[in-house]
């Protein structure tokens, strides 16, 4: 019976095993086929694939395929697949990443499709062109859009607002006027004026009003961002907080959005994509209105505008590149563009069709262009998205009140200036090369000689005993085939300058990496911090989850209920339910204060504000999302252990105390101890929960552990070399511990032997 | 010997605490995917919003291909927990029974597997992805996550056969039983509660995983649960509704696992096995 199972199950799999390799090269088409990433929103992807199907029909020799990722991941996905010699024939997204991807040499120019008449169709501005490298006199087309536009303006709701403000006086008057306490509990049921606190984006409008931008007038990308306009902007967004009380404490994207959505809020400032949402919402009776005029310098408040369309793999052979090519040109055509205005209420990148009747006749589309008019254009250059790193953490400190706008405006400017020189960071390779390859061959040999017995004593033992090698043997492949590659490969980056400037062609330049880990003053602060958060998080892992076993363990009603009810955290993707916690931390909406003030009487706690207790935020989220796993290890333990012994124990005249301690805990122990060990690992290397709870590190970057810091290193400011070394660290430091633990405890260890 | 009531009352106590806990975030999930305008938040705290609809969980069935991510998921986490229970089960009583060279050093290489953070992994592992041509294929994502669940698997086995005593072997050798009969007849059904875990585990590991499945799985109609749910968010427009109800949907099969193998994990079976 047994072996004729054992049989079964590994022709099972050997027939799975099959019939994921016919998956893997199923598909044959004679169609050539190009691939587009894009991240058009759900309304857009409808309508793109229709137009996908029309192309196909009217190019039957080629076959798109599309595939949405997210704006991160699509710019991260596209280094990374350009890394590896692959990726997507075309890119679609706006224009600001184009001088990331140029500077890593990995957008192709397009201007061979495009003559200088068919250019000249499109509205200034639109098409971006960057200078080729190699011959500054060129300048390469890197994007072809098909709308124009990403642009902010003001949404209000007709219920309470008849006629939109034409100046931020009226603003602030009309916001105020919708400002209401109805039941007077000193919590707003309405807000005069909501937006999006998180993202500086957000206060661009504000700095055009006031006569400040990002960068100065050089016409160069140096950032300018500590100017008495700026600050005066600051002023004034400050002001409809403390002053006017108009907009709430705080307020992320979606905070904003569902106020404005239920009626709870009376203005939002929101973008292009977001207006054909409030425009279906049935319970509003919303509409467009170009941001206002700002009083004091009688200048409009100008959101910025960007283009959005296709880029071309720089990495693509002619063919592809041809008909990637048609499909751009498919894509942006007037035909195409008409059809997106129509549907979407987007506008278009062709001149011709921004002087369309239609545009007009749309109040929407009218309020939408009369807002483009007075945008103003997003810099591609790769310095923005420094300017936009630097400036959130003081633009998000100066919305939580923790500092003045003056303060706010000379943080921003010092940490630009700091993070363009980080991104801008160019090095030569070490001319001594050989060196290390000198250094890696004798840590082998050194590795050898320390190992010399094992390494001898292994056949012969082999021989003598083969089948526990036999066992372990496949086990260790499967593992090894992932870890061993990625590993060295890392070894490598670390002592490398791979970054920004040096993408495709890095080279070695020795420990400098390492020598930076230990010297930025951040590290040992966050440092400190992630062990605070493994320590506390294992901790209340293992308590309550022994807890809660031993409590289920034995006779009692309703187990099965409880059971499942306890592993719901655990069952249930993360990805949803930190972004609840997150919810549930809200300043005014949230569960957690609603529920402390009714039961204990406190004061709201601004959760996800300040520093201290967005970190506590964090770990209460990844404590209940992690109790339900050492629940479950504890409940299979618990059943290893014999009656006998509690029996035993009991006729020694031991409490039940005495019984956890000297009879559960220790028979616990080597089935706890890879949880624990494990769990520790896992939790000083987990990203996501910091990340979705704290919106990548808020506020200001203070709730960072090590590894979500990798992360903003690697994907903020592609410090790969950088990333690569301070990885190195963690694993040598966690491997330390372990080791150290593991002979303390002697976890390895049977407790019958 | 009884409980007393007051240690019942507090047992009962302290799991109702608990599973309020457990339940309420989700609950609020449910609430978001009942709520019409795809909202994440809420002005309210009542679970189910005003005019609430079902439309969400219609939409993934007509109009999205929930069904075939379903399909997808179900697959590759099977061949996962049965791979990972079968290698995990041996390799763990190797590391248990046997004194070995280089034992010690295996079991920490193991442990090692899981100290890199996974960002920094992801580009190579995306490199060594596409030059061996497992773009787009079920079985690169199969050898990542049964390598990821591994290390937790081995251990957890080990520390499950240490928990048995080596005595019951030696009797089964008296009784004329060979070594692999002795682990297949004796010792494997003492572990099944380290199995079941093992077999969670492993299954969790590729129900839920999705970072390293973006990278592999480029074909909408080759994705995950998770990639799929994962296609419904953008920065700012993310569909809501159906992020939240898709995300409950894949937590049933998991509970539903969980109630079929509970039963070895909290049945009266005691390890004693020799008397009752």
């Amino acid at each position: 019976m047994g072996s004729q199972s054992c049989g079964r199950l590994i022709l099972v799999t050997i027939l799975a095993l099959g019939c994921l390799c016919h998956v893997g090269c199923g598909r044959s088409d004679s169609r050539r086929t190009i691939t587009l990433w894009h991240q058009m929103v759900p309304r857009d992807r409808v309508m793109l694939n229709r137009l996908v199907e029309e192309f196909e029909a009217s190019h039957p020799e080629i076959d798109v395929r599309t595939l949405y990722k997210e704006t991160e991941e699509l710019r991260s996905g596209f280094q990374t697949a350009a890394l590896a010699g692959i990726g997507p024939e075309l890119v679609y997204g706006p224009s600001d990443v184009l001088g990331t991807f140029h500077a890593m040499g990995i957008v192709g120019d397009m201007s061979p499709w495009l003559s200088a008449n068919e250019a000249s169709e499109f509205v200034d501005g639109a098409l971006t062109y960057l200078p080729d490298p190699h011959d500054p006199q060129r300048r390469l087309l890197l994007q072809v859009p098909d709308r124009f536009g990403n642009h902010l303006a003001l949404v209000y709701n007709r219920n309470f607002i008849s006629q939109p403000p034409t100046t931020t006086e009226e603003m602030v008057e009309l916001a105020v006027a919708n400002t209401i306490d109805s039941n007077g509990d000193g919590r707003q049921d309405r807000y005069g004026l909501v937006w999006n606190f998180v993202e500086p984006f957000f206060a661009i409008p504000f700095l055009t009003g006031y006569g400040a931008w990002v960068f100065d007038d050089s016409g160069k990308p140096i950032p300018a961002l500590d100017t008495p306009q700026s600050v005066a902007a600051y002023e004034f967004i400050l002001s409809l907080q403390s002053e006017h009380g108009v907009v709430p404490r705080n307020c992320d994207y979606e905070t904003a959005d569902s106020l404005f959505k239920s009626g709870k809020a009376a203005m939002i400032i929101n973008g292009d994509w977001s207006w054909t949402d409030y425009l279906e919402t049935d319970e509003i009776d919303a509409a467009v209105a170009p941001l206002p005029v700002v009083s004091a310098t009688g200048k409009p408040m100008a959101p910025m505008v960007s283009p959005k369309g296709f880029s071309l793999n720089a990495l693509v052979d002619a063919q592809a590149a041809e008909d990637a090519m048609q499909f751009v040109k498919f894509m942006t055509s007037e035909t195409s563009q008409r059809k997106f205005m129509e549907e979407v209420r987007i506008l278009p990148s062709r001149k011709k069709l921004l002087d369309d009747p239609l545009i007009q006749e749309d109040r929407t589309l009218a309020a939408s262009k009369a807002q483009l008019d007075r945008g103003r254009i997003m810099p591609v250059d790769v310095e923005l998205r420094a300017v936009w790193d630097a400036m959130r953490p003081p633009y998000q400190s100066l919305l939580g009140g923790s500092t003045s706008p003056a303060k706010a405006a000379r943080r921003m400017q010092h940490n630009a200036l700091a993070s363009i020189d980080i991104i801008q960071q160019q090095s030569a390779g070490t001319r001594h090369l050989w060196l290390w390859q000198l250094a890696g061959l004798a840590l082998c040999g050194a590795v050898i000689v320390w190992q010399r017995e094992s390494i001898l004593g292994f056949m012969p033992d082999f021989r003598r005993q083969p089948f526990p090698y036999l066992l372990i043997v496949p086990a260790i492949v499967v593992m090894l085939a992932t870890v061993v590659f990625p590993f060295f490969y890392n070894v490598v980056l670390s002592l490398s300058n791979m970054s920004l400037r040096n993408f495709q062609e890095w080279s070695i330049v020795g420990l400098r990496n390492y020598v930076d880990v230990f010297t930025e003053a951040k590290f040992f602060g966050v440092l400190l911090k992630t062990l605070v958060w493994t320590l506390v998080n294992v901790f209340f892992h293992v308590t309550i989850g022994v807890a809660l076993a031993i409590a289920l363990n034995g006779p009692i009603r309703g187990k099965a209920v409880y059971r499942v009810l306890l592993i719901i955290p655990w069952a249930v993707p993360a990805y949803i339910t930190a972004l609840t916690w997150r919810s549930m931390f809200h300043y005014d909406y949230g569960a957690v204060n609603l529920i402390l003030g009714k039961f204990l009487g406190l004061a709201p706690l601004n959760w996800l504000g300040e520093p201290g207790l967005a970190f506590t935020a964090c770990i209460v989220a990844n404590v209940w999302l992690g109790f339900p796993f050492m629940m479950v290890i504890a409940l299979g333990g618990l059943q290893g252990i014999p009656q006998e012994l509690y029996e035993a124990a009991r006729i020694d005249g031991a409490n039940r105390w005495e019984q956890f301690r000297n009879v559960t805990l220790p028979l616990l122990k080597p089935v706890l101890a890879p949880a624990v060990v494990l769990g520790g690992i896992w939790t000083f290397n987990n990203l996501n929960v910091i990340w979705l709870v704290s919106n990548g590190g808020e506020p200001a970057d203070q709730t960072h552990i090590l590894v979500s810091y990798v992360y903003k290193a690697v994907f903020s400011f592609y410090r790969y070399g950088y990333g690569a070394a301070l990885s190195m660290v963690i694993f040598f430091m966690l491997l330390g511990v372990s080791v150290y633990s593991l002979q303390r405890t002697r976890a390895t260890e049977s407790v019958y032997v | 010997m009884k409980e007393s009531i007051l240690t019942t009352l507090s047992r009962h106590l302290l799991l109702i605490l608990f599973a309020a806990i457990s339940i309420y975030p989700v609950l609020t999930v449910v609430s978001i995917s009942l709520r019409p305008g795809d909202q994440l938040q809420s002005t309210d705290l009542s679970i189910i919003p005003p005019n609430w609809t079902l439309n969400a969980y219609r939409e993934l069935f007509t109009e999205q291909p929930f069904l075939r991510w379903l399909g997808n998921s179900l697959l590759v986490s099977t061949l996962v927990t049965l791979t990972g229970v079968v290698l995990a089960s041996i390799a763990g009583y190797a590391l248990s029974r046997f004194k070995f060279i280089g034992r010690q050093a295996t079991m920490l290489a193991i442990l090692t597997t899981q100290m890199f953070p996974a960002t920094m992994l992801l580009l190579p592992l995306y490199i060594l992805i596409a030059k061996l041509h497992l773009v787009d294929t079920f079985l690169g994502l199969l050898v990542f996550y049964v390598s990821t669940a591994l290390p937790f698997c081995i251990w957890q086995m080990k520390g499950f056969y240490d928990t048995i005593p080596p005595s019951l072997e030696e009797a089964a050798h008296i009784d004329g039983c060979g070594r692999a009969s002795a682990f297949w007849l004796i010792i494997l059904p003492i572990a099944v509660p380290g199995l079941v875990i093992t077999a969670l585990f492993s299954f969790m590991t590729a129900w839920s995983e999705y970072i390293v499945a973006a990278q592999v799985l480029q074909d909408r109609d080759m994705f995950t649960l998770p990639l799929g749910i994962k296609s419904f968010q953008a920065s700012m427009s993310t569909q809501w509704a159906l992020y939240a109800a898709a995300s409950l949907l894949v937590s049933v099969p998991v509970v539903i696992v969980f109630l079929g193998l509970s039963r070895y994990l909290v049945s009266g079976m005691t390890l004693g096995a020799v008397k009752e």
